[in-house]
């Protein structure tokens, strides 16, 4: 998702804003009562998707009446591991860890294995290794697939669609399967929906910016945009605004978008009429699936390794019904 | 009494006002920061600090003769991915006890030989070693990522022996293998600077290049020999940091450059050249970080903590700045 | 010259103190109109303080100035300024990348139309080109002062004072930077203000100067005025006598002859050649000798030793020890085989001025051996140093001061103390008392003359011809980079005016 990794490496400033994000931390306390403890261990809370984990995650532990202890590891993989020993040296029941690098976790695993303290990854999976894990992931493929299907819909309706589709970083699964799943179904149906062009973002806005004002200025008839991630969408929005295509639904020059994530700036631009179609990550099922697996560890038994929060679909003809499920919708409405 | 003001004189008014300054702090943070007084916080804060400690004490070697070096963070990504490359083991050069050997090795080689190269633009091509490192820092963090995905379909190399983790987490007796490594540069480090004729050529290339040059002092081998021990150390650090994360990643350390440079800057280390001492090095490290855990301790947001850190970094280079301006008048 | 009623200048029982430490303890000068007064004392006499109260620098403690009559209480530079007195600095003043032109208008700028109007560049050409015909300087306008030697930019810096029109003028060590051919033209342009009835105060450690320019000469000591009166009564014993506060019997130490000369020389130069520098020079000098180097600004004696030494290269040509060339040219092989170099530049080459005093006098015997890895006892070295500081007499609170806040007299110590820990044969002198004061110069002459009684091999590189008479035994001539003679002390051209003729273009007919 939102992981941008760091590869740029570009000028003194990306050096400060690195040593800005480079520090051990060890978030605040928020301990008390006698009920269980758990570790709340995010590289980072910069975009609206993991700051309302961060929030659902704290919000139903205090539902059950536990505790949290919190650490942010500003996409450092060495500092987190050592939050998490610091963690398990505090005695927690259970950690919730969201890592920058699929590898550089796997220590950290099996200290957690060696204390006998389950270990959730919530919305972004591990390497393959043998030491055990519990992993929530969202079901990226299949939901980016129903972005596409509804894509296909509109582009029968409109009478075809030349797309281009913004892609992530390579180095992440997360980004890789909202690809494929666009564009196994999108190339399927060649016939109505045209793929001009793919840009490489990287996860950088910069990227996604220029790339996109240059795709747009090759091929002007594009009228159809996919992005893998809704955070994204000022880039986006700000691009179409050059090309004089930032044009509210059903009128002349409408793009239609597509986005992935649900956050409250696709929520926005849905009910503005200006993003078509959605592919929302059910945070408030995933944080269920995180705790109801601790206290199945808790009380003896081994939950499932990798369970799918499955997300949905929302678009302009369902939002109606639908957009209170949005984990963004709550953001923007407090 | 004339003996106390004797060794009043004698002591380091920089080293005291540190020292005076990290145990107000310790105190207010053991008030004001609940948890911060635990011996686990403070144990993990002392493992946590080395790989910063092994880079700011390299760095100052470098700042002794008046330069730079902002590859060091580079450097270290760099080392942490060739020497991954060779032992791990999904398809890495080399196997067993010999292969581990020879990766610690090559962290050594490669950190030294990327000094090497720094202090040979810096001393022979007469480069600003400002630019020349910046260069090196831009080519190293390309080529760390263009290397790993030689090896690997993922954004890090993975499955690095156990025998070879076993520093970022083993210990020997009571005392973690990090520890021990970070004891022995730091020594290592003092003899140098304090007991060896090389360590006085380091401060009179930094402090007088052309004094130096007439004494009989070879400035540009002094040159080349503070950015070799700089790479040498970002390559130990390296070791801790990567057998740490059992993983070689191209981004390691990749955000500590300022920490480095403002932990050697707080503990005195001139950015003119010629003066730093390894207690202030050590002092700037205990100071920096207590501050980055206590503030977040006290639940100051990230982008606070960093507020304060940058302060006193651009105070400890004001100071620095000053107290240059004076000597030289 | 015109008598006046009153004096230009007059101060009387000025004092100041800092810090509660009295600086100036009560001095009286008066200066007429159209006369030359030299002003010396050694470091620490009150001279610059004087002078700055003078320019409106500082404000005297007690005391009062007149000028021409009128009370002089200047607020500011300013003040001193639109009174009419102009402070000629040692370090000029002048903007290096700027034009002679516009060093000479750049308070003032003529504009077309008004305070806010064009410059009027003609005007500021015309303007320029009038004020370097006062000092008879004929250069363009338009070159940029960075080209210009030394004495022609002292030379434009008199102009640029001119152009205020002022009464007095100070000129602080004027000659420093200066050949002896600028140096007459200095003096020529001295005479030719002082006929214009300008009052001027002129402070110099050159006392060679002094005595050739002056009417009178006021001497100053720890802030009194010591002695006072006109040149022909002020001979050079009796000014130096004053500053340093007892008497002399003579600056420079005895020399006994030099010993019987079949000895093989310690230093041996032959034919050093430099394309644009040096012209197959040679010179020998015996263990025990004092070799003078005389010779003009750019006549190669500064260069010479550095090639000797291994700073720099040169085409051709061999430098040996003991008869055994130097191989390769560098500083550290000219170390190793005896060679110890004060050079011209002490505060830049010669110490280490933010590091202490024990720190900088081993290190070129640290370097010496080029072991990196060679052990290192501090409180051994410490030891050495403070012995050696003994010996050479270095005064400060501790060794542990920093050698920048030392006077020029003991840095230049130090950095003898420094060479001395490598028990050199051969010492190469640049000017080695250049900028130190009286007190501190005899010492140093006296310690190297001890050197060379030991029977070190010394070259002396001095641009004051009393220097070189006083200490050394032989001495070469150079001449654009050539050995034009060698006058040895038994030569009865052996004298100051010997070696002037000699040193200057042309002088002996050739």
């Amino acid at each position: 998702m939102v992981n941008r990794r760091n590869f740029t490496l570009g000028t003194l400033a990306a050096a400060v804003a690195g040593a800005a994000a480079g520090s051990w931390s060890l978030g605040a306390l928020a301990q008390g009562g006698e009920g269980r403890v758990v570790a709340l261990l995010f590289d980072s809370l910069q975009s609206p998707f993991w700051v309302s984990s961060n929030r659902i995650l704290k919000q139903k532990i205090e539902e059950k009446g536990w505790s949290f202890l919190e650490a942010v590891s500003s996409l450092d993989d060495a500092k987190q591991f050592d939050q998490v020993k610091s963690m398990l040296s505090r005695n927690v029941d259970g950690i919730v860890i969201i890592q920058t690098d699929a590898n550089a976790v796997i220590p950290a695993i099996r200290e957690a294995n060696a204390a006998n303290v389950p270990m959730v990854h919530f919305m972004r999976p591990p390497a393959e290794s043998d030491a055990k894990s519990i992993t929530i992931v969202a079901d990226n493929r299949t939901l980016a697939g129903d972005v596409a299907n509804f894509v296909v819909e509109e582009a029968r309706r409109l009478g075809g669609l030349k797309a281009c589709v913004l892609v992530g970083d390579l180095g992440d699964a997360n980004s890789i399967e909202r690809r494929d799943g666009f564009l196994d179904v999108v190339s399927a149906h060649g016939d109505v929906v045209e793929v001009v062009s793919t840009i490489p973002t990287e996860w950088d806005p910069d990227k996604a910016f220029s790339g996109l004002t240059n795709a747009l200025q090759a091929n002007p008839d594009i009228n159809c945009i996919f992005t893998p991630s809704d955070f994204l969408l000022p880039q986006i929005e700000q691009a179409l605004k050059i090309a004089g295509k930032w044009v509210v639904r059903d009128e002349e020059g409408h793009v239609v978008l597509a986005g992935f994530d649900g956050d409250e700036g696709a929520y926005q631009r849905l009910r503005d009429g200006f993003l078509d179609v959605c592919g929302v990550q059910n945070l408030f099922l995933g944080v269920d699936l995180a705790i109801a697996s601790f206290e199945q560890v808790w009380a003896g038994s081994e939950p499932e390794a990798t369970q799918m929060a499955r997300g949905f679909v929302i678009d302009y003809k369902n939002m109606a019904e639908r957009e209170t499920e949005m984990w963004g919708y709550h953001v923007l409405n407090g | 009494m004339p003996n106390v003001q004797a060794i009043w004189r004698g002591v380091d008014r920089h080293l005291v006002s540190l020292g005076a300054a990290i145990l107000v702090l310790a105190l207010v943070l053991c008030v004001v920061a609940p948890g911060f007084a635990s011996v686990t916080t403070l144990y993990d804060m002392a493992l946590a600090l080395l790989p910063l400690l092994i880079l700011a004490l390299g760095l100052m070697f470098v700042l002794l003769v008046a330069a730079i070096d902002l590859s060091i963070t580079a450097t270290v990504a760099m080392t942490s991915v060739i020497a991954a490359s060779l032992i791990t083991r999904n398809g890495g050069y080399l196997s067993g006890e010999l292969g581990i050997v020879i990766a610690f090795v090559s962290f050594i080689l490669v950190g030294a030989l990327i000094g090497l190269a720094n202090g040979a633009m810096a001393a022979y091509v007469r480069m600003p070693s400002f630019m020349a490192t910046l260069g090196t820092y831009l080519l190293l963090g390309g080529a760390a990522v263009w290397y790993t995905s030689l090896h690997t379909s993922s954004s890090s190399i993975a499955g690095l022996p156990g025998a070879f983790s076993v520093v970022g987490r083993g210990s020997v007796g009571p005392f973690p293998i990090a520890l021990l490594i970070a004891a022995a540069v730091t020594v290592l480090a003092w003899l140098l600077v304090n007991r060896t004729a090389f360590g006085r050529w380091l401060a009179a290339v930094g402090s007088g290049q052309e004094a130096a040059r007439v004494a009989g002092v070879p400035v540009q081998f002094t040159i080349l020999g503070a950015f070799v021990i700089c790479g040498v150390c970002a390559g130990v650090a390296s070791i801790i940091l990567t057998a740490r994360i059992e993983t070689g990643s191209p981004v390691l350390a990749s955000n500590m450059l300022l920490d480095v440079v403002g932990a050697a800057v707080i503990g005195g280390v001139s950015l003119y050249g010629g003066v730093g001492k390894i207690g202030g090095v050590i002092l700037g490290v205990l100071l920096l970080t207590m501050l980055d855990v206590g503030l977040r301790l006290m639940g100051m947001s990230l982008f606070a903590v960093l507020t304060v850190k940058g302060l006193v970094i651009v105070l400890a280079a004001a100071i620095d700045g000053l107290r240059n301006r004076m000597a030289r008048r | 010259m015109i008598k006046q009623a009153s004096p230009l200048l007059r101060m009387s029982g000025i004092k100041k103190s800092f810090d509660g430490v009295p600086v100036l303890k009560g001095i009286d000068l008066e200066l007429a109109f159209g006369a030359v007064k030299g002003f010396v004392g050694g470091n620490g006499s009150g001279k610059s303080t004087t002078m700055n109260i003078l320019g409106g620098v500082l404000k005297a403690d007690a005391g009062r100035m007149e000028l021409a009559g009128a009370p002089y209480d200047p607020a500011g530079p300013t003040d001193a300024r639109t009174a009419g007195i102009s402070f000629i600095h040692q370090e000029l003043n002048l903007f290096p990348n700027l034009s002679v032109a516009e060093n000479l208008s750049l308070e003032d700028y003529p504009r077309i139309g008004g305070q806010m109007g064009v410059i009027d560049w003609r005007a500021v050409r015309s303007r320029a080109g009038a004020a370097l015909r006062s000092v008879g300087l004929s250069i363009s306008p338009d070159v940029e002062v960075s080209s210009l030697t030394p004495g022609e930019q002292q030379l434009v810096e008199i102009a640029k004072a001119l152009t205020a029109d002022p009464k007095l003028i100070i000129l602080d060590e004027p000659t420093t930077s200066l050949t002896s051919r600028e140096i007459d033209r200095l003096f020529g342009i001295v005479r030719e203000l002082r006929s214009r009835n300008i009052g001027i105060i002129y402070i110099s450690h050159a006392l060679a100067d002094v005595r050739e320019i002056c009417d009178e000469i006021i001497v100053l000591r720890e802030g009194v005025v010591t002695d006072e009166g006109d040149v022909h009564s002020m001979v050079t014993d009796r000014i130096v006598a004053g500053m340093v506060g007892r008497s002399l019997e003579q600056v420079f130490p005895r020399r006994r002859a030099p010993e019987a000369r079949d000895t093989p020389p310690r230093l041996s130069v032959k034919g050093l050649s430099k394309r644009g520098t040096a012209k197959d020079i040679g010179f020998d000098i015996a263990p025990g000798e004092i070799l003078g180097l005389c010779g003009l600004m750019g006549s190669g004696r500064t260069e010479v030793a550095r090639m000797v030494f291994g700073l720099d290269g040169y085409d051709s040509g061999t430098v040996a020890v003991d008869g055994i060339p130097l191989r390769p040219r560098n500083p550290r092989e000219a170390i190793k085989r005896g060679i110890a170099f004060l050079t011209e530049d002490r505060r830049v080459e010669g110490v280490h001025l933010q590091q202490s005093i024990v720190w900088n006098i081993p290190l070129v015997r640290l370097s010496k051996e080029g072991r990196a890895l060679a052990w290192l006892d501090p409180s051994r070295l410490a030891a050495e140093a403070s012995e050696i500081a003994r010996r050479t007499n270095v005064k400060a609170a501790s060794l542990e001061a920093l050698v920048s806040t030392l006077s020029g007299g003991n840095q230049q110590k130090v950095v003898i103390a420094k060479w001395l820990t490598l028990s050199p044969s051969i010492l190469i002198l640049d000017e080695p008392t250049r900028g130190i004061d009286i007190g501190a110069k005899v010492e140093i002459y006296a310690l190297i003359a001890e050197l060379a009684e030991q029977g070190m091999s010394v070259l002396l590189i001095s641009s004051e011809n009393e220097e070189l008479l006083g200490l050394s035994d032989r001495v070469v001539v150079l001449e654009q980079g050539e050995v034009r003679e060698v006058i040895h002390r038994a030569d009865d051209r052996f004298t100051e005016a010997g070696l002037t003729i000699a040193s200057s273009a042309g002088g002996s007919g050739r």
